[in-house]
């Protein structure tokens, strides 16, 4: 895929690529610096392709703007490839990680045509019951990809609870002194949504707070995580809009 | 109006409006709305939309100003990345403009009215003409369709009736091109 996305930045820094293209070269791009790099030169050369468009807005918007950025509050600066301390990750212990894992797999056969169907075992606690509103939300939408190496990433999302629920199974074993770990990518960024018990290969988390979030990343890293990715994606899921 | 854009002052302006500035952000509007507003007037082929357009693209400049790293990129690509992708978002939603009118304004010379005839004197305008000039037909056309005309580089393989991956490949080696000419006559 990645042959196939390199030779797509000429498009994607026109913005000339379809919604779900432009998120996976993004999430390629935050992972390949010499891509970075080449976009970055190509967007200066696009940016004077303005020069030839100039022109002189209606006066009132001048006033229009200035007021409604009086009315706006600015968005932080990104802290350098900030950690959000805000966003916890609540791995599932193993039975309800299979149910859950079960009811995920059950709202993907729902998208076939038989939404109200199923039923989500009933997790006693509050993550539980969070996730279940994610699975039933009237909104939520799925996203299913292969992992490269064998086993499968599941997103369930809801664009209303700003929520969503990823169901990892099967991956390939890596052995006790690696995690796998799970980011959130948007334009800024890629930050941890969670790592994995060393070893595991299958697991169950709620994240929110997804905000401008457009992929869900998995690599694999040393046990414990890693403050950014040390090794390529190995599951890149486009929220499913 | 000026198709000059001082880069540095830019820059400095837009940091300061990362800070809260207000008048930096008032002075960084002057600059750089003509270019906003024209570039969503470019795409949207339609002076109320490209106003209310503009008018997001703006206040996002200022709502994300902080999050600009002079190191990554200048203001100008900052700004104009903004407002060409909002502009494009746009038109690809509401298909405001028939298909066939997009295609001819796209591609049209940029010569149609007295303002636009006024900046083409301005010597970096004239650069930029130039330097689209020295791209293959194939590449000029597909690169133009793309950025003035808010396509898909799938759309424009079908209006130029050319192969998805010539297309795709021709759009990077005419922007790889233009950036060289556009650097070489720095």
């Amino acid at each position: 895929m990645s042959d196939d996305v390199h030779a797509l930045i000429g498009a994607w820094v026109l913005d000339a690529v379809e919604d779900d293209e432009r998120r996976r070269i993004e999430a390629h791009v935050l992972q390949c610096e010499s891509c970075a790099r080449e976009a970055a030169e190509l967007r200066e050369a696009v940016a004077r392709l303005s020069d030839t468009v100039v022109a002189e807005p209606p006066p009132e918007l001048r006033d229009r703007v200035l007021a409604g950025a009086r009315g706006t509050r600015q968005d932080p600066a990104a802290a350098p490839r900030r950690p959000r301390p805000a966003r916890r990750t609540r791995w599932r212990h193993p039975k309800l990680r299979l149910a859950i894992g079960a009811a995920a797999l059950a709202v993907v056969a729902a998208f076939a045509g038989v939404f109200a169907t199923w039923q989500v075992m009933r997790a006693p606690d509050e993550d539980g019951s969070q996730m279940t509103a994610v699975l039933e939300a009237p909104d939520a939408n799925v996203a299913v990809q292969d992992a490269e190496g064998g086993g499968r990433v599941t997103v369930v999302y809801s664009a209303e609870l700003d929520r969503a629920v990823v169901v990892v199974s099967g991956l390939a074993d890596i052995g006790e002194d690696r995690s796998y770990q799970v980011w959130l990518v948007d334009a800024a960024g890629q930050v941890s949504a969670g790592v994995m018990d060393p070893g595991d290969s299958s697991a169950t988390m709620l994240l929110d707070g997804l905000g401008d979030t457009e992929v869900v990343g998995l690599t694999s890293e040393p046990a414990g995580g890693s403050d950014q990715p040390t090794t390529p994606m190995i599951a890149d899921l486009a929220l499913p809009a | 109006m000026s198709a000059v854009v001082d880069t540095v002052s830019a820059e400095s302006l837009l940091l300061r409006a990362g800070q809260g500035e207000d008048e930096a952000f008032a002075e960084l509007y002057d600059l750089m709305a003509p270019r906003a507003y024209g570039i969503c007037l470019r795409v949207l082929r339609d002076r109320a939309q490209a106003e209310e357009v503009a008018q997001e693209v703006l206040i996002e400049v200022w709502r994300t100003a902080a999050r600009f790293d002079a190191q990554r990129g200048s203001a100008l690509a900052w700004i104009t990345t903004i407002a060409h992708r909002r502009a494009v978002d746009r038109v690809r939603s509401s298909q405001a403009a028939g298909d066939r009118e997009r295609r001819a304004a796209a591609e049209a010379d940029f010569t149609m009215d007295p303002v636009a005839d006024a900046a083409a004197r301005r010597i970096e305008h004239r650069q930029v003409r130039r330097c689209l000039k020295a791209l293959t037909e194939l590449q000029h056309r597909a690169v133009t369709l793309a950025y003035y005309g808010g396509y898909t580089y799938q759309q424009v393989a079908g209006l130029l009736d050319a192969a998805v991956p010539t297309v795709k490949s021709r759009i990077r080696d005419g922007l790889v091109k233009l950036r060289d000419c556009l650097e070489a006559s720095r």
